[in-house]
């Protein structure tokens, strides 16, 4: 192997952080996964410009209950369009159908898809802080916009169907990725603040300290997880708003996952804190706080980024359980459990299958956010030079 | 030997240690729930039409015994279970939770030790084709087929398979034993009527287990496969299979078996789920109905008592297994020899 001089200069004064960087983009498969996941990302952090109508009930379309998706194209017998179209449909029910509402396309008529169209008003970049006393109340006002990537003049346009009570399933799933995620990015923050006082205290101190919160924390790890968030749920009243419940659901889901974290900063911790740098630094006459802040964090602040990533999956995966079993998000929330929720009935499964389509995205998401997690793992390894 | 024995009797009191804090934190959240047990007696019967006092409330607690302290009635629970193995009455239902789980704890139990040796049977020879092959395609293949095991949601795995067999095949899989044999008494057909439907359950679990199983199989295969020692018996001309098997697999089948009691704690966190899916009759489907429905804190608590200990004692087996098994802790835990 031929490594230029100047290559290998690089390679030995890179730091940790450039070393995994490279590593990790040298990476295909977590790439793909990494540029998927952030699209998906992206998408739901625009999601109110992205989507049609309004996901909750105001934006339900009275004339489109439990509606197929509609496709729209660019050409049809009667020739092509430059801009897409759908046809216009028209609600029927009789004998035949077995008096089941169903829609007529009628593919003479044409209805144009416009792009950037005016349509419900949402707000962005809208933030509000209410804490107790009004000092300390904070808000942006952000700013309000009406307009939509796409929309029709007249009648819907769906691009995933719409539910039983004609409410948008792209919306939907748009506002379902946004909220999934925000309560896993708050349940992993939660989770990422208790391990880390906790696992830092206990692996800092070492001793009698370590051994009492080790004890603790190996009998929490013991409990099954989903049956201990299903005790802790079933504590929420069924009276609580549903942001209430949201923020609640988020509490949880960190409170409970905080151990295998923990355990890993603590072990770090104690492997690093007798390593000689650290001894000269308390030779130099470092305090404890500078010595935690200054080396031992960075000292793993990649591990740390690594778990917080590979964890994020199962807090997904814990909302979606919860949510599917009644304890978790409920219904005027969108979340991926609630969609999931709505999709498991034999008659969905029979007669509207696009109820499936947010599954789908809930998967791909799952599994992009584990194979950057993978290739985060790898390239934070440090025994891996390459 | 009395290294061993002390080794052992320390782990099983370290054991008996986490049972108890593991205790005290699900009697505290069955505390926490508002409502006593002797309230929500009274309100299910009130709604059964017979009118409920505060006297009759107050009267319900002192025969339950909830007019005590805290402390008290956590100890009498812990020692009720420990010296009479009774779980006292369910709240709604007013029968002993022995009576109630006793048939169902074994068939979840059994489920899930099933679905754990199903997943170790594909994870481990599957593990060790990943981390050894030499084509990439086939790897990745595995990889994402076992990642697939963790991005799918286990209930709806359950419930697409049980819709398929639904449409195609008429049957609805759902339960765990056909309308004959619910109430009929164990016999081999019951047996063969029993497997018949729990392989349903019993793969669905087991694919997400063997998911994680897998990972930790080729995770470590990798890492022993690169070391020095492998290296060296390579040298000296072993190779293929009986390499594999003598050194690096012999050398990550520790960490697998420490993994079992988590696997098991997995297995157990899906398990109601599922249950509730498939309309089981086992403990996992019960402690949603507790908690979802009923708020039964009685029960619930119970069960999750019951599945924590089953695997604080897979724990502490796998601990004394691997000190026997694994020359470096025997070494530690014996002195010597």
């Amino acid at each position: 192997m031929e490594v230029s001089s100047a290559k290998k200069e690089a390679y030995f004064t890179a730091t940790q952080m450039q070393l995994v960087r490279t590593r990790f983009f040298g990476n295909r498969t977590a790439m793909i996964a990494g540029s998927i996941l952030l699209f998906m990302i992206v998408c739901s952090l625009f999601a109110d410009f992205l989507s049609p109508y309004d996901p909750t009930i105001a934006g339900r379309d009275k004339e489109y209950e439990n509606g197929a998706p509609q496709i729209p194209m660019f050409w049809d017998k009667n020739g092509f369009s430059p801009r897409p179209f759908l046809h216009t449909l028209t609600k029927y029910r009789g004998a035949d159908t077995n008096f089941r509402w169903v829609y007529k396309i009628d593919d003479d008529k044409r209805r144009y898809v416009y792009f950037f169209v005016k349509g419900w008003e949402y707000k962005s970049l809208d933030f509000k802080i209410n804490l107790p006393g009004k000092k300390f109340d904070f808000q942006f006002p952000g700013f309000t916009s009406d307009r939509h990537l796409f929309g029709t003049k007249e009648g819907g346009i769906h691009l995933f169907g719409t539910d039983k009570a004609g409410k948008d399933l792209f919306s939907r799933t748009l506002s379902a990725i946004y909220i999934s995620l925000a309560v896993g990015t708050l349940g992993v923050f939660i989770s990422f603040v208790l391990s880390l006082i906790i696992g830092g205290i206990s692996g800092y101190y070492g001793g009698w300290i370590d051994s009492l919160l080790q004890m603790f924390t190996d009998a929490i790890r013991t409990v099954p997880p989903i049956p201990l968030f299903m005790c802790l749920a079933a504590f929420a009243p069924q009276e609580w708003s549903s942001e209430l419940r949201f923020f609640f659901i988020s509490c949880l889901l960190g409170l409970i996952s905080w151990p295998t974290l923990a355990r890993r900063v603590r072990t770090h911790l104690l492997s690093e804190r007798s390593q000689e740098y650290i001894l000269a630094a308390q030779m130099s006459g470092a305090s404890s706080a500078h010595i935690i802040g200054r080396h031992l964090l960075p000292s793993f602040t990649s591990y740390i980024i690594v778990d917080l990533v590979i964890s994020f999956p199962y807090m997904l995966l814990s909302e979606t359980a919860l949510s599917f079993i009644g304890l978790g998000l409920r219904e005027p929330v969108n979340s991926l459990g609630v969609l999931l929720q709505n999709a498991t009935k034999a008659d969905v499964l029979l007669n509207y299958q696009w109820y499936f389509i947010p599954v789908f995205f809930l998967v791909v998401l799952i599994l992009s956010f584990v194979f950057v997690g993978d290739g985060l793992r790898d390239a934070a390894d440090p025994h891996k030079n390459k | 030997m009395i290294n061993f024995i002390q080794f052992t009797v320390t782990r099983a009191f370290l054991s008996i240690v986490t049972l108890l804090i593991v205790c005290f934190i699900v009697f505290s959240l069955m505390e926490l729930v508002p409502g006593t047990c002797a309230e929500r007696y009274l309100a299910f019967k009130n709604t059964q039409g017979s009118q409920i006092s505060f006297e009759d409330i107050a009267a319900e607690e002192k025969r339950l015994g909830l007019d005590k302290p805290f402390l008290y009635r956590y100890t009498k629970w812990v020692s009720d279970i420990v010296i009479k193995q009774d779980f006292g009455d369910s709240c709604i239902l007013r029968i002993s939770i022995n009576e109630l789980l006793s048939g169902r704890f074994v068939l979840s139990l059994t489920i899930a030790i099933t679905a754990l040796l199903f997943s170790y049977a594909i994870a481990i020879p599957v593990g060790i084709i990943s981390a050894t092959t030499k084509y990439a395609s086939l790897d990745n293949a595995l990889k994402f087929i076992s990642y697939l095991g963790i991005a799918l949601p286990n209930f709806l795995v359950a419930l697409c398979i049980m819709l398929f067999m639904t449409v195609y095949y008429g049957d609805t899989m759902t339960g765990l034993f056909s309308q004959e044999y619910e109430n009929a008494p164990w016999s081999s057909a019951k047996v063969q009527d029993f497997l018949s439907r729990a392989w349903l359950p019993i793969f669905v679990l087991g694919w997400n287990a063997t998911a994680f199983a897998l990972q930790t199989v080729r995770a470590l295969m990798l890492d022993e496969n690169d070391k020095l020692y492998v290296m060296a018996a390579r040298a000296r001309g072993v190779s293929g299979m009986s390499l594999l098997w003598r050194y690096p697999a012999k050398h990550s089948l520790g960490p697998v078996i420490n993994s079992i009691g988590f696997d098991l704690n997995r297995i157990f966190s899906a398990l109601p789920v599922v249950a509730l899916i498939l309309i089981l009759t086992e403990a996992g489907a019960l402690l949603i109905e507790a908690l979802a429905r009923s708020n039964d804190q009685q029960l619930a608590g119970a069960i999750i008592f019951l599945l924590t200990a089953t695997i604080v004692f897979v724990n502490f087996v796998t601990d004394i297994i691997l000190a026997i098994m694994d020359p470096r802790i025997r070494k530690g835990v014996m002195g010597g020899s």
